[in-house]
């Protein structure tokens, strides 16, 4: 038991001030800043709407843009603050200072990770605060589903936190994994037509498109599909009590911790003999 | 030792990679089985709205035959045939799984059954079926559009397509205010297509159609009517219209079956308010009531009952809504007159019947008793419609009037009464004048050229292109017939 | 006087792209720092001083060979990394933070807590003189102030071991005097430093013992009494001739420099002063001084290095 918290320790502290320096970068703020516009901006486009029909149409109007906005620059902050945690630290070489404490390098990039994550969900909740807001100012209900929505666009966001993560502790500078965060993201949206690829190559019995089908196939069946969260678009206008969605709903969060813990452990594969 | 160490580490990290990308496999292949059964679920609620309600057949496609197939296997299985159906509906002509399908707090039921392995081979076919465009209730599955490829890659990004269809909504809100009505529902179209989950879009499209768009257009005469094989009805433009609505609403409601505000649209503002259909007026709102729903659905639903002639259900409806919101002033205020008004139905209805029976029976002392019987209830009609106190009781009571000097044979002042008392009691100057034509051919006086006309309009005997030449025929032995009564 | 930091035929292959480009950083390096002391640990840039402090900081692994740090193999465990300090050469902090904030994170790492953390911290902004400036944020803190914070954090878990990089580089007299100073102090409390860096001037102030790397060889090792212990004789005379230079020359003394009749002349320590004497005397020059000289850590530098690079070629 104290052997755990002393493990744990470490990296809680690494996240802490990991959280605090990430909390305070430009581009974040920016990011953050042109969200909460669209935001705002969204109750604005609702205007053109016949203000003397009475209906609830400027209300989704609003809920899909902002869910959109939000699933947008939330994914920009998380691969730009997956994709710099690491090599930032690198880069400014503070990373001798941490790595030469006792912290082995296990405990560092747990801690770098969660401080990843607690600036993505604080970010993520800033967003849904001010949207959860305008909802509600608006429909004087409490958009409850809204909820759930962002609980999976978070979910949605661990998986492609953790590979891009994975993909920073090979890189020595934040650009790179960036560029290789977003390429993940749209790979991961992408997955679907892998299937598509498998059936075509499937039509022509040549040996060589029988292999780029098998390998499609495969890559189908092993990438994350983040197509599969698109349910949140769906949740927020739908119904409660809807059965596939509460299936769904736990399935896809079990989905991204999976995903979560295969992308951490590939971070630990690169990292853990690296030469920093 | 160390470079032991090294390698047995980097195997055990390699190994844990192996394992969590395996359980996203697995992750992946279950969460796929679910999005299919999800499609597949969605697509049997549609189909069971289909056959529940709409019972529309398309030859081109497919989705009756893999319905009935599915119902088919659903019998057989032993966990899902023997379950309790909702007490209001008539059980006899649907399948068990429409009969499930219609419950909406079975929904899990449902969905257990689309997601079974017992269903695997139907779940493939339709997944098949779909991907070919072959089924007409699954045309919007994201999942199968991702698979036929060549999709917009927009579709699959962020839910853009959902954005989207809020600015073509602007749009189409635009053309509406420059009257560009035919532009407006093409584009309607496109929103929802764009997104099936737009209630709104549904709603106000159907509403500009039935009632903004024809505000201003004529009546079509008959001979510029088009049959419309599917509604088996001689359209003209403005009921082209309000036929478009009803298919717009029954297209969002195949996509979002358990919407209580679809059905209640479809059943009131279309069905009562433009078509004055109240038996299907009467389905939808039935259909409304069942799921939940806002508080002045069931009013309407009990409103098309009486208009429907079903007093005893709209009785006990309007009797259970009041019991139920105690201390609502506007229930209570309202129900109370409905319930008499029913009540003041069922009466005169009972009594009508009674004295039907007094005529036809051969025992003059039989005869007797049930007349006597009769003008008990009658006279408590009367007394109903006098206690409600309002131009409709006064209307009814004046009707009763009428129908008595009817029964004493003074024909003569029945219709000089009713077309007096038609212009005092505007509620029921249809009703009234129906009366007079009923009283003129009961007691063989000639009718005036305008009441021949309303009984011809009445009738639907009037011809129209397109129309088959069975129907053409039917309709033109019918005319026959009644301008011979005439 | 046991070895706290010993390597043994320590290697460092840093792989290029093609085999040919692979850089040998460390040939076969046998290190061995006495506890206690302070050791200097010299070499131009590029010759592989930076490689070795990463490698026993575990932040790179060896090609080859073995390190042992206060008698344990396995370096990167936290018992050992607790009782060393590290001050890497022109590190950044995280500079959102204050003076003690940032010690308090690393403390914290070291494990500490509490009233501990609260102690630690004081007594090393006192040692490193950045009481004033603790509350002051990183970013407006001066080159000499980072250094100090910085030395504050190698401090902070009060080590016994402290690896240095560059510590007095960029600074003014004045601070590198007062640095200077807090690392002999570090050694009267028995800590033993390894401080690796080019300002000969300081190592040669306040080290005890010296190694000279070159080229990821250890050219020269050893305590800097004995490394420069070869003592010249510096002989100024009067009268001096051509004659005269050219027959001394056979007693390995050697001209130094000359102006006028006075000059320098340059005797091999082992020569023996009465020998001097004698030969001023038959010569009849007149001894203006006789010093004996001690050779500076930088003539020591340039020779071993110089001898190194010849050989190499």
């Amino acid at each position: 038991m104290n052997g755990i918290v002393s493990f744990f320790s470490g990296p809680a502290y690494i996240a802490l001030y990991t959280y605090r320096e990430g909390i305070r970068k430009k581009v974040l703020i920016g990011f953050l800043v042109l969200s909460l516009l669209v935001i705002f901006g969204s109750s604005f486009i609702s205007s053109f709407l016949d203000p003397s029909s009475e209906t609830d149409i400027d209300l989704k109007l609003i809920k899909d843009i902002c869910v959109t906005a939000i699933s947008i620059f939330g994914v920009l902050i998380t691969i730009y603050i997956s994709a710099s945690v690491v090599p930032g630290e690198v880069e400014s070489k503070v990373i001798y200072t941490i790595l030469s404490k006792p912290v082995r390098r296990i405990q560092y990039l747990l801690g770098k990770f969660l401080g990843a994550q607690m600036i993505i969900i604080v970010n993520l909740l800033l967003m849904g605060v001010l949207f959860f807001m305008a909802l509600y100012l608006r429909q004087g209900v409490m958009p409850t589903l809204l909820l759930w929505s962002l609980l999976l666009t978070y979910f949605e966001f661990l998986i492609v936190s953790a590979f891009t993560f994975a993909f920073s502790c090979a890189a020595t500078s934040p650009l790179v994994p960036t560029i290789g965060g977003l390429f993940i993201y749209i790979t991961g949206n992408l997955t679907e037509y892998l299937k598509d690829v498998e059936h075509r190559a499937g039509q022509t019995g040549q040996a060589l498109d029988k292999i780029i089908g098998d390998i499609a196939s495969a890559l189908h069946a092993i990438l994350p599909n983040l197509q599969n969260f698109s349910i949140k678009m769906q949740i927020i206008n739908g119904q409660p009590n809807d059965p596939p969605t509460d299936v769904l709903i736990p399935n896809l969060i079990l989905y991204g911790l999976v995903y979560c813990l295969a992308g951490f452990a590939c971070a630990y594969l690169v990292f853990w003999r690296k030469e920093v | 030792m160390l470079a032991t160490f090294k390698h047995l580490h980097s195997l055990f990290v390699m190994a844990l990679i192996v394992a969590a990308l395996a359980a996203g496999a697995f992750m992946n292949a279950r969460l796929r089985h679910l999005r299919e059964s999800e499609a597949f679920y969605r697509w049997i609620l549609a189909a069971a709205v289909n056959e529940r309600l709409f019972q529309e057949d398309s030859a081109r496609d497919q989705d009756l035959d893999l319905y009935n197939r599915c119902a088919a296997v659903m019998e057989t299985m032993p966990g899902f045939s023997g379950l309790p159906a909702p007490d209001d509906a008539n059980t006899g002509e649907l399948t068990a799984l429409g009969t499930i399908a219609g419950n909406y707090e079975q929904d899990e039921t449902i969905w257990n059954f689309a997601r079974s392995a017992e269903m695997e081979e139907l779940r493939q076919e339709f997944l098949a079926l779909a991907r070919e465009r072959k089924l007409r209730f699954a045309q919007d599955i994201q999942y199968a559009d991702a698979q036929a490829g060549g999709v917009n890659v927009f579709n699959l990004f962020f839910g853009f397509r959902k954005v989207a269809a809020n600015f073509v909504w602007l749009e189409v809100d635009r053309y509406w205010h420059q009257g560009n009505t035919y532009r407006m529902i093409t584009l309607m179209r496109t929103c929802v297509a764009l997104d099936p989950q737009f209630i709104d879009a549904y709603l106000i499209g159907a509403w500009h159609l039935a009632y903004n768009a024809t505000a201003r257009m004529p009546d079509t005469p008959w001979p510029q009517r088009e049959w419309h094989p599917r509604y088996e009805k001689c359209l003209g433009e403005k009921e082209r219209f309000y036929y478009t609505a009803v298919d717009f609403l029954k297209d969002g409601i195949r996509k979002n079956t358990r919407n209580s505000k679809l059905y209640f649209d479809l059943g009131f503002s279309l069905y009562k308010q433009k078509l004055e259909d109240y038996p299907n007026a009467v389905k939808y709102l039935t259909e409304a009531v069942a799921l939940p729903h806002e508080q002045y659905v069931p009013r309407q639903l009990f409103l098309c009952l009486e208009l429907n002639e079903q007093y005893e259900e709209a009785l006990a409806g309007w009797k259970d809504y009041a019991a139920r919101f105690l201390d609502n002033p506007v229930v209570q205020e309202v129900a109370p007159r409905f319930i008499a008004r029913n009540e003041g139905f069922l009466l005169e209805n009972r009594a009508a019947e009674l004295r039907k029976k007094a005529r036809e029976t051969a025992d003059s002392a039989e005869a007797e008793r049930l007349n006597n019987e009769a003008d008990v209830l009658w006279e408590q009609a009367r007394a109903v419609w006098e206690s409600i106190n309002d131009p409709f009781g006064e209307g009814r009571k004046m009707r009763m009037e009428a129908l008595d000097m009817r029964q004493e044979g003074r024909y003569l002042e029945a219709i000089a009464f009713l077309d007096k008392a038609r212009w005092e009691a505007s509620d029921l100057f249809n009703d009234f004048s129906d009366l007079i034509i009923e009283i003129k051919q009961e007691a063989e006086i000639p009718l005036t050229i305008s009441e021949k006309k309303a009984v011809i309009r009445e009738s639907e005997v009037g011809l129209c292109a397109g129309m088959p030449e069975a129907e053409k025929e039917k309709r033109l032995r019918a005319a026959e017939a009644l301008d011979s009564g005439l | 006087m046991s070895a706290i930091i010993k390597t043994q035929r320590l290697n460092k292959i840093y792989e290029g792209a093609l085999r040919g480009q692979d850089v040998h950083a460390l040939k076969d390096l046998n290190l061995e720092i006495p506890e206690g002391q302070i050791f200097g640990y010299l070499g131009p840039n590029g010759s592989g001083k930076t490689t070795t402090v990463k490698m026993l900081l575990g932040l790179i692994f060896p090609t080859s060979g073995s390190i042992e740090i206060m008698g344990s193999k396995s370096i990167s465990s936290s018992t050992i990394k607790r009782n060393i300090g590290y001050l890497p050469e022109g590190a950044y902090y995280p500079d959102f933070l204050q003076g003690e904030e940032i010690l308090a994170y690393y403390g914290r790492l070291y494990g500490l807590k509490g009233k501990d953390l609260k102690r630690r911290i004081d007594e090393t902004l006192e040692m490193v003189g950045m009481q004033r400036a603790r509350k002051r944020l990183l970013r407006g803190y001066s080159k000499g102030m980072r250094q100090r914070i910085g030395l504050a954090q190698a401090l902070i878990s009060d080590p016994s071991i402290l690896i240095l990089d560059e510590p007095t580089t960029g600074l003014d007299p004045i601070a590198r005097k007062e640095i200077r100073d807090i690392l002999l102090r570090l050694r009267t409390e028995g800590k033993t430093l390894l401080i690796s860096s080019h300002e000969l001037l300081e190592v040669e102030m306040i080290c005890d013992r010296v190694g000279i790397l070159f080229d990821g060889v250890m050219q020269t090792v050893g305590a800097i009494d004995e490394l420069l212990i070869q003592r010249d004789m510096l002989i100024e005379v009067d009268g001096v001739t051509e004659n005269i230079v050219s027959e001394v020359a056979t007693y390995g003394v050697k001209l130094e420099d000359r102006i006028g009749t006075r000059s320098k002349f340059r005797m091999e320590a082992s020569s023996s002063m009465y020998d001097v004497f004698e030969l001023c005397k038959s010569k009849s020059l007149r001894i203006l001084s006789v010093t004996p000289r001690r050779e500076s850590l930088e003539e020591l530098f340039v020779r071993v290095i110089g001898a190194a690079e010849a050989a190499r070629r």
